[in-house]
């Protein structure tokens, strides 16, 4: 039996089970909805937001090295075939795994799980959860390479002999993970059971 | 009574309590639990609600572990180098400004509240929290600190960063000589300790405590 079919509500900040005619949870005070507001809408246009900046992120530099005053611009890509020809293969594949492999995933798998919860596709419940637990959790790994480049800028004064200035890339790469977080935090998988338990038997 | 505190919720195994799954909708009564069980949804699988061991004083004691680590982390140097004798020292905050100054303003502000910012609340508030909810005391306002608590604790990464430290730390010690300094190894405590504080309290049996601590207190 669903909280909805009872009319409940639970409330999606702290849990309470409500009467779905509320309008404000009683406990905390957050607004009470059967399903999160605009769901699919908002999932979606943080997502293709995130698509957007995800362009620039890999085609600008990341950095800038200055090195006895000849510049050099690193894009992440370059970077992951930097380490992988310094034979440091661990931090090339981590560097390739956080950033261009899982937000590419998380794009894929908000695209599904969309698509799912609009109908266009069928997916086995309990794969949507995992899918979904798993697109939550990786979120943030991706900002690996912006914190990077945060140390060695801060680190690396060293006058004339070596400067690292953050490039565009940077930016367009913090916003792309902030982008697709507040997409997979605005998608409800709800929606994919409501299809399910809607489908005969 | 001290007994009563620290297993299981108050209210936990009364009949008006019940709790819908976060992943499926499905409607659950809530049971009492043992200490450090989990009750999971019947239908998906997901977890529903856990009753953690000595959560309360937990929570204090990483609350308090985390807000003295980011003090840490703040005021000692994070990495230094020292490369054919120019010497460069780094620590958190001095990166976060020299990336305002360098002309990121906004990463600078992104790191700045993700490292720095939010493990300060996140410490602050569960002390905020458990150290009168341990007396079964309510104060005004625990609702807005919880909700907030919440909304943020998704965007709390100090962990990421810490990984960018090592990767950084590769390409560092190709050029110089690289000495690990009192803020990086705050930052693994730190790091350790927010997961801990994180993971050691249920949010459903967070919220009954302040439901409970509000009704006696109107009582």
């Amino acid at each position: 039996m669903r909280a909805v079919d009872e009319g409940l509500a639970s409330c999606h900040t702290c849990g309470r089970v409500e009467s779905a005619s509320h309008h404000r949870c009683g406990r905390c005070g957050a607004a009470l909805h059967v399903r999160k507001e605009a769901s699919l809408q908002r999932c979606l246009a943080f997502g293709f937001a995130g698509i957007l900046a995800y362009i620039p992120a890999n085609v600008m530099p990341i950095m800038i090295v200055n090195q006895l005053g000849i510049e050099q611009a690193n894009t992440i890509l370059g970077g992951v075939f930097t380490f992988w020809r310094m034979h440091a293969y661990p931090v090339a594949i981590t560097i390739f795994i956080a950033s261009v492999l899982i937000p590419g995933l998380k794009f894929v798998s908000l695209g599904l799980l969309c698509a799912a919860a609009a109908g266009k596709l069928r997916l086995e419940g309990r794969l949507a959860n995992t899918m979904y637990y798993l697109t939550e959790l990786v979120g943030r790994w991706s900002m690996v390479d912006v914190f990077v480049v945060v140390i060695l800028a801060g680190v690396i004064q060293l006058g004339n002999l070596m400067t690292i200035q953050p490039g565009g890339a940077s930016l367009a790469f913090g916003l792309m993970v902030i982008l697709t977080m507040l997409s997979a935090h605005a998608f409800d998988p709800r929606l994919i059971w409501d299809r399910l338990n809607k489908e005969p038997i | 009574m001290h007994q009563s505190v620290s297993s299981g919720w108050p209210r936990a195994g009364s009949v008006r309590h019940r709790v819908a799954c976060e992943y499926c909708d499905t409607l659950h009564e809530v049971l009492l639990l043992p200490e450090g069980k989990a009750a999971h949804c019947t239908n998906c699988g997901k977890l529903l609600y856990q009753n953690r061991p000595e959560s309360l004083q937990r929570a204090i004691a990483l609350g308090v572990s985390v807000l003295l680590l980011t003090g840490l982390m703040m005021f000692f140097p994070f990495i230094s180098l020292d490369a054919k004798g120019v010497e460069s020292r780094m620590g958190i905050v001095g990166a976060v400004v020299h990336m305002w100054e360098a002309g990121s303003p906004l990463v600078s502000l992104a790191v700045g509240l993700f490292v720095l910012g939010l493990p300060i609340f996140l410490g602050a508030g569960l002390l905020f929290l458990c150290l009168p909810l341990s007396r079964r005391r309510y104060l005004p306002g625990m609702e807005v600190v919880m909700r907030l608590l919440q909304a943020t604790e998704h965007w709390v990464m100090v962990e990421v960063f810490f990984l960018g430290a090592l990767v950084s730390l590769l390409k560092l010690v190709k050029l110089a000589k690289v000495e690990l300094e009192i803020g990086f190894w705050s930052m693994a405590g730190l790091m350790v300790c927010l997961a801990g504080a994180l993971a050691g309290i249920d949010r459903l049996e967070l919220w009954d405590r302040i439901e409970h601590a509000k009704e006696r207190r109107e009582r």
